[in-house]
């Protein structure tokens, strides 16, 4: 009925409304329609995050870069931590860029669909595109603060070599694993506050279960099969050996960490599926 | 009457109430209904008591049948292209739930409703804004929240804010606005969206005569374009100006449905010798 026609982009089918039962994945035609919601989230987490801060979008490589000093300091020249034959702080700061990006996308999305009660409570959208927004503003904090790693690496004299160009499967494998971490979460913490409180620990503790500041050699014999559980370990490590090129490529370590992202992300968009439709009530 | 009516009441039978001739119905209703658990927005399973009723360890136990309701409860009718039909009742009758399974927002538990067209509900104003960005950003985000494509915002935008009457402030934060210059920008999206059906709840009870006026008028431009209007209101002269047709829920049930002049005079007398139905959220289901 649009003059402008645009109103051929939404869809003009029908809606069946009627008790949901089972389970099911979330309609991904939808959550298409509605990309323009999770660009428009973005931007105003983006903007809103900044615009009353002093030094506004500094924060994005001010904290990691403090994060590899204290790092650099104490493990690298006080423990004397080896670092795979890599000057300490372009060893830690790949590591911590691909780190960051799961932390602040967890931070943001475990607790996205609470946070928006009353949007939730009041209109129709897909739940989904709430724990998603932080991926999104994820990525624009990742290539800010990559500025800094540029940086490092010409101080130091390290180029990438054509390793680099296996960065998009990682980042894509980072991408995949975080969505499924932050869609549980975020439905999970509908039901359980309790996510709330127990993530800034879990999160702790799997930081420390990641080689972001001492490099996975250190480790010996069985405890080297039982680390690589942990998909982040080979990730990191995959950021790190794509962008200095130095260290050792996470072969075949990949592919556990893949299946186990792949089966969070299915898993979460299961769980979330079934999760919401109750939130509305229960939010 | 499509609906089972407990109460006895001065009925009104509507002959396939107002729809057009020859148009298939956009909204077909049948046997809708809700059951809420009293308090389950308050109480909030922790992780220890789920933990605890799978290991048996004593917790507080919890009556599964204890504080459920219907908030609505075998409702039914159809409404066709063009329609403007207003929903009365008092507090608690259901029109709100009514409203938020229709816009999709939660899930009946009961009964199936079809929508044919694309749907816009206005259930609150100003949806998603936020008050640290500006009116301008505040458009294009509340309207992207209520399912427009950026392009859509884009191409309706001085329309908006004409309509809103916020021109020289639309580029200040929106925490400077009044709350007057607030709800006239929030509704202003909302009556911009371009949907088959429309689905609007008390959003008249908002600004000034002149503001209601033209809020008014601007949702009896969409019936008579053929959209179909629900509204929601307590305001009965806003129903009896837009509507020709109302649905008066009383109870979780719907109790009429038919011409708004006899509707609204069935439920003044109803409520002048206090004949409404409990509650639902104080009976016991």
């Amino acid at each position: 009925m649009s003059v402008l026609g645009l109103e051929a982009e939404r869809t003009a089918g029908s809606a069946h409304i009627a008790p949901v039962a089972g389970i099911g994945l979330p309609d991904g035609h939808e959550l298409w329609r509605y990309r323009d919601l999770l660009y428009f989230l973005a931007l105003r987490d983006l903007k809103t995050r900044y615009r009353q801060t002093v030094v506004g979008v500094a924060w994005v490589v001010i904290q990691p870069l403090a994060m590899m000093s204290v790092f650099w300091l104490f493990f690298g020249e006080l423990l004397g931590l080896q670092s795979e034959g890599l000057p300490f702080p372009l060893f830690v700061y790949p590591a911590l860029l691909a780190w960051n990006y799961l932390s602040g996308a967890l931070n943001e999305g475990a607790l996205s669909v609470t946070s928006h009660a009353h949007l939730v409570g009041k209109v129709y959208f897909p739940r989904l595109v709430l724990p998603l927004t932080g991926l999104v503003t994820g990525c624009v904090d990742l290539a800010v603060a990559s500025v800094l790693l540029i940086v490092l690496a010409g101080a130091y004299g390290v180029a990438p070599g054509p390793e680099i160009l296996a960065l998009p499967l990682f980042a894509a494998l980072l991408l995949l694993l975080t969505a499924g971490v932050s869609i549980w979460l975020s439905a999970l913490n509908v039901a359980y506050r309790d996510v709330r409180y127990a993530m800034p620990f879990l999160l702790q503790l799997w930081f420390f279960l990641t080689p972001v500041f001492y490099s996975s050699t250190i480790l010996t014999g069985p405890w080297r099969a039982v680390y690589r559980v942990n998909p982040m370990a080979s990730l990191v490590e995959g950021f790190r050996w794509s962008l200095t090129g130095e260290t050792a490529a996470p072969a075949l370590s990949l592919l556990p960490a893949a299946l186990v992202a792949l089966l969070l992300l299915v898993s979460g968009l299961l769980y979330f599926q079934r999760a919401e439709r109750s939130f509305a009530d229960v939010v | 009457m499509r609906a089972a009516t407990s109460a006895p009441g001065p009925l009104v039978r509507p002959a396939d109430a107002g729809q057009l001739p020859g148009t298939s119905p956009r909204i077909v209703v049948e046997g809708l209904g809700k059951r809420y658990r009293r308090g389950a927005a308050h109480r909030r399973e922790s992780l220890k008591e789920r933990l605890g009723e799978i290991l048996g360890l004593p917790g507080p136990r919890r009556d599964e049948d204890d504080g459920q309701f219907w908030a609505l409860r075998g409702v039914g009718f159809s409404a066709g292209a063009g329609e403007a039909i207003g929903v009365i009742g008092r507090n608690g009758s259901g029109k709100s739930t009514l409203l938020r399974l229709l816009a999709r927002v939660t899930a009946p538990t009961e009964g199936s409703a079809c929508l044919h067209g694309t749907v816009g509900a206005l259930l609150e104003a100003g949806a998603g804004f936020h008050d640290e960005l500006t009116g301008r950003e505040n458009v294009f985000l509340s309207g992207a929240i209520l399912g427009m494509r950026r392009k859509e915002v884009a191409s309706r935008f001085d329309d908006i804010v004409a309509f809103a009457e916020v021109g020289p402030w639309l580029d200040s934060p929106m925490k400077q606005y009044s709350s007057g210059m607030y709800l006239r920008l929030a509704f202003s999206i909302g009556v911009h969206m371009e949907s088959d059906i429309l689905l609007a709840d008390e959003v008249l009870a908002v600004g000034d005569l002149s503001c209601q006026d033209r809020c008014l008028r601007r949702m009896e431009e969409a019936a008579r374009s053929g959209r179909t209007v629900l509204l929601v209101s307590h305001n009965l002269e806003s129903v009896a100006r837009l509507c020709p047709r109302t649905i008066y829920l009383d109870g979780g049930r719907l109790k009429l449905d038919g011409p708004t002049e006899q509707v609204v005079a069935a439920y003044r007398a109803d409520l002048a010798t206090g004949q409404v139905g409990e509650d639902p959220s104080h009976v016991a289901g």
